[in-house]
């Protein structure tokens, strides 16, 4: 390991350093250590989760991304008795996320929760935040069941929570990558149409953009985000992920643009610097702690920091505008 | 254990009582407080303040593990305080960032989960090799065990929820005008703000008794379904916290009965499978099934009622159409001719004709239908209501003559006899429409 020994600082220079090498061609995929492998799982995983949750949270939908976060549980369920019983025959074999579940898993779940959350919305007309709740939590509760059935273990839980980043390999690092590019492709692709279906969705109407396609396509992105990084990382990860950067960048900008950029953003320097302190903890202090949970921690601290320092919206900016403009109310020479 | 567990035995048998008892009480306090977030529609912040006690939990357990380990019986009541004082922290966060910060509801009450549970996972993760026993315990929280609870925790749970209940029986007309109306409340001198607040420690202090029996992820179920099914039943308040509470009771009960049996009877099926239902989950799932059947036969708000009444509106507008189509033709009519003219599916247009023919509307003879005397008056009637309506857009509401004709085709169904009269006093009961037709008088 060639991270081993190292404090904060040290972690990040041989980082950059690795990074530089890799770029000028001195380093192949092969030749990365597991930590280089940790933070590039981090960081891709990261700027999807930023780019997703930036529509989400102007949608005021990210109840709905936590609602995916609980359905892909019996989305992957699912998804797995289908392959394993109908295309391999082997019901035995344990839950392993490949590319075929991934996308099987990430279909089912995005449209049982939209579907269903319409339909008791809809349909039996119970109030928006209690269908919400209640499909989720239901989902969730068979998952368990079925789970607990085919694995005969109901304690699946501290894996799928989270995650496992000390063990992540390259499969990972394809599947964060193939998450990243198709995330930022259908950004840039659809950009407009998630523009008009997010601020105006009378507008979009009249443009003819389908508001029910996007936001399904939305969820789909989101709950295949959620599975692909639920090995490397955890559901609360992605979450945090995708709540918390996006929030942070709002406090800087108006624009939807620069906040997609700041919301990438911090949520890459998130991720360095928490596996920078994780391995800091390590070596220094010879404490093992969970690189997820650091990556929660600094994400907060980063929006802590903004939201007190932030130049317009911040607690300290408006505190000093408010003296200010009473000084002047007070003296108007 | 092969046979299954008769019901009165999970209050009897030592091993089951204080599961059971425990889980029936924690689902009492939850569906209690469900009503109040129902009401207010708050009902996802059970999700992010069940998620917030995460660190609370990790944080006592790791004091636990360095203080206490002598005293065992210690255990539960730090691990509530602990609970409790970081749901509350959740809590505070999220009035923060919607009021101070202006963030939308729904971001902020999913800022709290995921950054609570991550902190969680943070401090969990310091006890995970350094005591990875103690590290069992936190996880039993995300799933929760109920069957490893002890008579201590039941008499705890009771004295809490005994709380929840008084707190709602002393001050259910204040929560009523809080639920219903909060500025006039506030008008009226009441102190909304304390009362705000106990609410929402008592939520607080649901969400951590359920936590120890359906687990952290599964507790904001219990916050939303008995309420949800509670609503479907009843408009009033008082009942709805009565039928909240029964069916939190029921499906605490059922919950554990169907883990227990459930899971012997899978063993007796299929030995080799040794599956153990977790109960968390099963509760829930009792209670979404409680609430799914309210939503769809309640007795007023139910689907089925819905679609019944539609279904019966249609049915009724169908058949005054077929009536008043007969009286303008005049003459007797073949099914199969009924059935062109109205391009109506053949069953129900055979359904409908039955009905015609029990309300004693129309007759057959030599395989024509023809209009009875009553359904001649009837006839007589909707037309008079189409033309009278006719009538009063034309004069009172400046309707064009040739507009008029769509409105009235649909209001002609809805116009009750009384609304009839006033209107035919309004209009000094006219003889001819706009198009110049004659109105039918009155009684047929």
């Amino acid at each position: 390991m060639s991270y081993w020994g190292l404090n904060f600082f040290g972690v990040i220079k041989h980082f950059f350093y690795t990074f530089a090498s890799f770029i000028a061609g001195n380093c192949s995929i092969e030749n990365l250590a597991i930590d280089e492998i940790q933070v590039l799982v981090l960081v891709f995983i990261g700027i999807s989760c930023a780019l997703i949750g930036s529509f989400l949270v102007l949608r005021k939908m990210t109840m709905l991304a936590n609602s995916i976060s609980h359905t892909i549980l019996i989305g992957i369920v699912i998804a797995h008795v289908i392959l394993q019983w109908f295309f391999f025959k082997d019901i035995e074999k344990p839950f392993q996320i490949d590319m075929q579940l991934l996308m099987l898993a990430s279909f089912i779940s995005s449209l049982l929760t939209l579907f269903l959350t319409d339909f008791f919305n809809r349909v039996l007309k119970l109030q928006k935040d209690a269908s919400i709740g209640l499909v989720f939590t239901v989902l969730f509760a068979i998952g368990i069941v079925l789970v607990t059935i085919f694995t005969r273990n109901s304690h699946i839980g501290s894996e799928i929570i989270m995650g496992n980043i000390d063990m992540v390999h390259k499969d990972d690092l394809k599947i964060a990558l193939f998450l990243l590019l198709s995330n930022v492709l259908l950004t840039v692709v659809f950009f407009k149409e998630y523009l008009i279906t997010s601020f105006d969705s009378n507008f979009a109407k009249l443009s003819k953009i389908s508001n029910w396609a996007f936001t399904y396509l939305l969820l789909l992105q989101t709950s295949a985000t959620v599975i692909g990084a639920l090995r490397a990382v955890g559901v609360v990860l992605v979450l945090a992920l995708i709540v918390i950067p996006p929030l942070t960048a709002r406090l800087y900008t108006n624009r939807l643009r620069s906040m997609i950029l700041l919301a990438c953003l911090t949520s890459a320097l998130g991720a360095i610097i928490a596996v920078a302190l994780s391995r800091h903890f390590l070596s220094v202090y010879g404490l093992p702690l969970s690189t997820a949970g650091l990556v929660v921690v600094c994400q907060f601290f980063i929006w802590g920091a903004s939201v007190l320092f932030a130049p317009k919206k911040g607690v300290l900016a408006k505190y000093f505008f408010n003296a200010v403009s009473r000084v002047t109310a007070a003296n108007p020479s | 254990m092969n046979k299954l567990i008769p019901f009165w035995e999970f209050f009897t048998d030592p091993v089951l009582q204080a599961s059971t008892i425990s889980s029936m009480l924690m689902c009492l306090a939850s569906s209690i407080m469900a009503v109040i977030v129902f009401i207010k529609r708050r009902s996802l912040i059970g999700e992010a303040l069940s998620h917030a006690t995460y660190p609370g939990i990790a944080l006592s357990v790791l004091m636990c593990a360095g203080l206490f380990t002598k005293a065992p019986g210690v255990f539960p009541f730090v691990l509530l305080i602990g609970a409790l004082i970081s749901s509350l922290l959740g809590m505070r966060l999220i009035t923060f960032m919607e009021e101070k910060l202006s963030v939308k509801s729904d971001s902020a009450l999913c800022f709290v989960l995921s950054t609570f549970l991550g902190f969680g996972v943070f401090f969990a993760s310091r006890l995970q090799f350094s005591h990875p026993i103690w590290f069992q315990k936190i996880q039993m929280f995300l799933y929760g065990q109920a069957a490893t609870m002890l008579s201590i925790h039941v008499i705890l749970y009771a004295i809490l929820t005994l709380i929840i209940a008084l707190f709602v029986v002393f001050l259910f007309y204040q929560i009523q005008a809080i639920g219903f109306d909060k500025m006039y409340t506030k008008v009226l001198g009441l102190r909304v703000n304390l009362i705000e607040s106990l609410t929402l420690i008592l939520i607080v202090i649901a969400v951590v008794i359920g936590i120890r029996s359906v687990g952290v992820v599964l507790m904001s179920g219990m916050l939303i379904a008995p309420a949800a099914a509670a609503r479907q039943l009843t408009n009033n308040l008082s009942k709805m916290f009565l039928f909240s509470g029964l069916f939190g009771v029921i499906s605490g009960f059922l919950g554990n009965y169907f883990s227990v049996n459930l899971s012997i009877y899978l063993m007796q099926v299929r030995p080799l499978w040794r599956v153990s239902l977790p109960t968390g989950p099963m509760i829930l799932i009792v209670a979404a099934c409680i609430t799914f059947l309210c939503l769809i036969l309640a007795p007023n708000r139910g689907l089925v009622t819905r679609l019944y009444r539609r279904q019966k509106f249609q049915l009724k507008v169908l058949r005054e159409n077929i009536l008043k189509e007969m009286y303008k033709t005049g003459s007797g009519q073949s099914f199969i001719q009924l059935g062109r003219r109205h391009r109506i599916f053949a069953p129900i247009l055979l359904i409908v004709v039955c009905l015609m023919r029990l309300q004693g509307w129309i007759s057959k003879e030599n395989k024509l239908y023809i209009l009875s005397d009553k359904g001649t008056k009837k006839a007589c009637r909707i037309i008079r209501l189409h033309r009278l309506w006719e009538v009063y857009l034309y004069t009172h509401l400046g309707y064009l003559a040739e507009n008029v004709h769509k409105s009235a085709e649909e209001m002609e169904h809805i116009i009750t006899p009384n609304l009839e009269k006033k209107l035919s006093q309004l209009l000094k009961d006219p003889k001819l429409d706009p198009h110049d037709q004659i109105i039918p008088a009155g009684d047929g």
